[in-house]
């Protein structure tokens, strides 16, 4: 066991530096710890209480806070987002880590840091003005923000993770496994259909985990861009319809909540949901990356 | 499968070229629409006069408050861990909270902020309690990239600066944080970056819709780029001119984009210099 040992490195430490340092790693530890405990202590007070949980309406002036139409919201916009940047994203890191000479690899990396690094906000600006008028027109719709428009907006959001995940799985791919199949008579793109992306599948699947994460807890893009209406479409699968993600009625409502009431639990108990989602698909992104095969292979 | 096969090539180069348009698709539609009304008079004017100027200056304020907290506590942390701590539990524990810290959506540090720090103790919805916000948010991503500059610093470094008989803390101080600062710096530069654009957090935290002027001590409310954009289309979508909307969000791209690019190019450069 390695505690005694740390605690006598305690008792030992003889230049302030280390305490001075230890004392700022362990911030991130009290942080995290923080936002867990306050996420489910007030998260928790409703779920105690289901009775306001369980309905089939989301109107928080009459106390009635069915959250299953917020999750419903957050879920189909995600799915929808995941559906359109798998494949593109899986497809450029291919692209990015096998195919492209250096330069063009270094243009497109470039550009995907640049993606990663566009706020949330800037998203939500092209959604309303730009996407959801080309989907109102596009669709006869009367308005364009729906859950099509903010898994769109979302998908471009998500692929910056995709891409620079699955490309540095693609590229921990040990070169003999490459080499085997070259010298089995296989050609280029045989050997990467059949030998690399198999290798590559659990850091491929951990980019889409990680993309889901951030797609669920993204929260200002979708407000602008989802409609924010609270109900299920007709039929559920109709991504043509508004939805109310979870995110959005947390932003939304907490302004006007009152502190401690019990719209400000219900929302609460939507940041716990969120909180349980995004840690539940980092953690599993994490260790399956841990997994998979890399490096020099064992013989 | 033979088919799909010969197709592949052709496939997938189509589909990596849509990152690639996606960028300049984006950037032409900001530049476009909003190099009308931009100009340094924008910028300087008050927002009663149809500027930015007090959104500008919260922006600025608010970003470099939360570096001043983060910053050394992030740069700190990555040195206990790199160079003082042993492959313990306790090493472990902080590198589990520091990566989920990093996926923790932004929405629930501004709901935490705004019941610690603006409820609980007291602070209200003011600039402080969006500076120890963001400064949680700024937090993983500066201890991450700091962890990786100083992996980088290769032992000969430590072990001649120990030989000449420096204490480990002055060999820290003088030699491995020095050779560790451009990748360190980069970290910081991402950091900024991303709570400069950050709306969800200082959302609930530190900004109030009725807020004019600037703030006059930490306690008062704020307005940052994002939140007045944010207000501007969400609230106020019908009474305010479209070149205005369109300037700021040009504005918040450029100021993103520069940060994004200095970072990128420090990486790049010292990435390909430094041989050790």
């Amino acid at each position: 066991m390695s505690s005694p040992s740390f605690f006598q490195r305690l008792l030992k430490m003889r230049e302030g530096g280390e305490a001075l340092t230890l004392a700022s790693a362990l911030t991130s530890i009290l942080i995290f710890a923080s936002i867990l405990i306050f996420t489910i202590h007030e998260g928790s007070w409703m779920l105690l209480r289901p009775q306001y949980l369980l309905g089939a309406r989301w109107q928080p002036e009459y106390n009635r806070y069915g959250l299953l139409l917020l999750l419903y919201g957050s879920i189909i916009v995600t799915a929808g987002a995941l559906a359109i940047s798998t494949p593109i994203g899986v497809a450029s890191a291919i692209f990015i880590s096998e195919v492209a000479p250096r330069w063009i690899r270094e243009v497109m990396e470039a550009a995907v840091e640049t993606l990663a690094a566009i706020p949330s906000i800037i998203y939500g600006f092209i959604a309303y003005f730009f996407l959801a008028p080309w989907i109102a027109a596009v669709f006869h719709l009367p308005l364009g923000r729906t859950a099509l428009t903010a898994s769109l907006i979302l998908s471009i959001m998500t692929l910056p993770t995709i891409i620079s995940i699955s490309s540095e799985a693609i590229s921990s791919v040990p070169m003999a496994y490459r080499e085997a199949s070259l010298a089995l008579g296989a050609d280029r793109w045989q050997t990467l259909w059949r030998v690399v992306l198999p290798a590559a599948r659990l850091g491929i699947f951990a980019s889409i985990l990680l993309a889901f994460g951030r797609a669920i807890g993204e929260t200002i893009a979708v407000l602008m861009a989802s409609g924010c209406v609270a109900a299920i479409p007709n039929p559920p699968w109709n991504l043509l319809s508004p939805v109310y993600p979870m995110t959005a009625a947390i932003a939304i409502g907490m302004g006007e909540a009152e502190f401690r009431g019990l719209h400000y639990y219900a929302l609460y108990t939507l940041a716990l949901i969120l909180l349980c989602i995004s840690a539940l698909v980092n953690n599993t992104a994490r260790l399956l990356i841990r997994k998979a095969p890399r490096g020099e292979v064992r013989i | 499968m033979r088919g799909i096969e010969r197709l592949t090539p052709y496939i997938t180069s189509a589909l990596a070229l849509i990152p690639l348009a996606a960028i300049i698709a984006l950037t032409s539609l900001i530049t476009y629409h909003g190099l009308g009304a931009l100009s340094w008079r924008f910028i300087s004017s008050s927002i009663l006069r149809g500027g930015v100027y007090e959104a500008v200056v919260g922006t600025l304020l608010l970003f470099s408050g939360a570096t001043a907290i983060a910053a050394p506590l992030g740069v700190l942390a990555a040195v206990y861990l790199v160079e003082y701590a042993p492959r313990s539990w306790l090493t472990e524990l902080v590198e589990r909270a520091v990566e989920n810290l990093a996926g923790v959506p932004s929405i629930l540090y501004g709901l935490f902020g705004f019941t610690l720090f603006s409820k609980l103790l007291g602070f209200g919805i003011s600039l402080l309690s969006g500076w120890l916000t963001l400064a949680c948010m700024m937090l993983p991503i500066i201890v991450r990239s700091s962890q990786e500059a100083l992996r980088m610093v290769p032992r000969s470094i430590r072990e001649a600066s120990l030989a000449l008989g420096a204490s480990k803390w002055t060999t820290i101080t003088r030699c491995i944080l020095p050779a560790a600062a451009p990748g360190i710096a980069t970290g910081v530069i991402l950091g900024v970056c991303r709570v400069a654009g950050e709306t969800a957090a200082i959302l609930l935290t530190s900004c109030f819709y009725t807020m004019r002027g600037l703030p006059r001590s930490p306690l008062d409310p704020v307005l940052s780029l994002t939140y007045y954009l944010y207000i501007l289309i969400v609230a106020k979508a019908g009474d305010t001119p479209l070149e205005v909307i369109f300037a700021i969000s040009l504005l918040l791209f450029l100021l993103v984009v520069a940060l994004n690019s200095t970072a990128l190019i420090l990486r790049f450069r010292y990435r390909g210099v430094k041989r050790w």
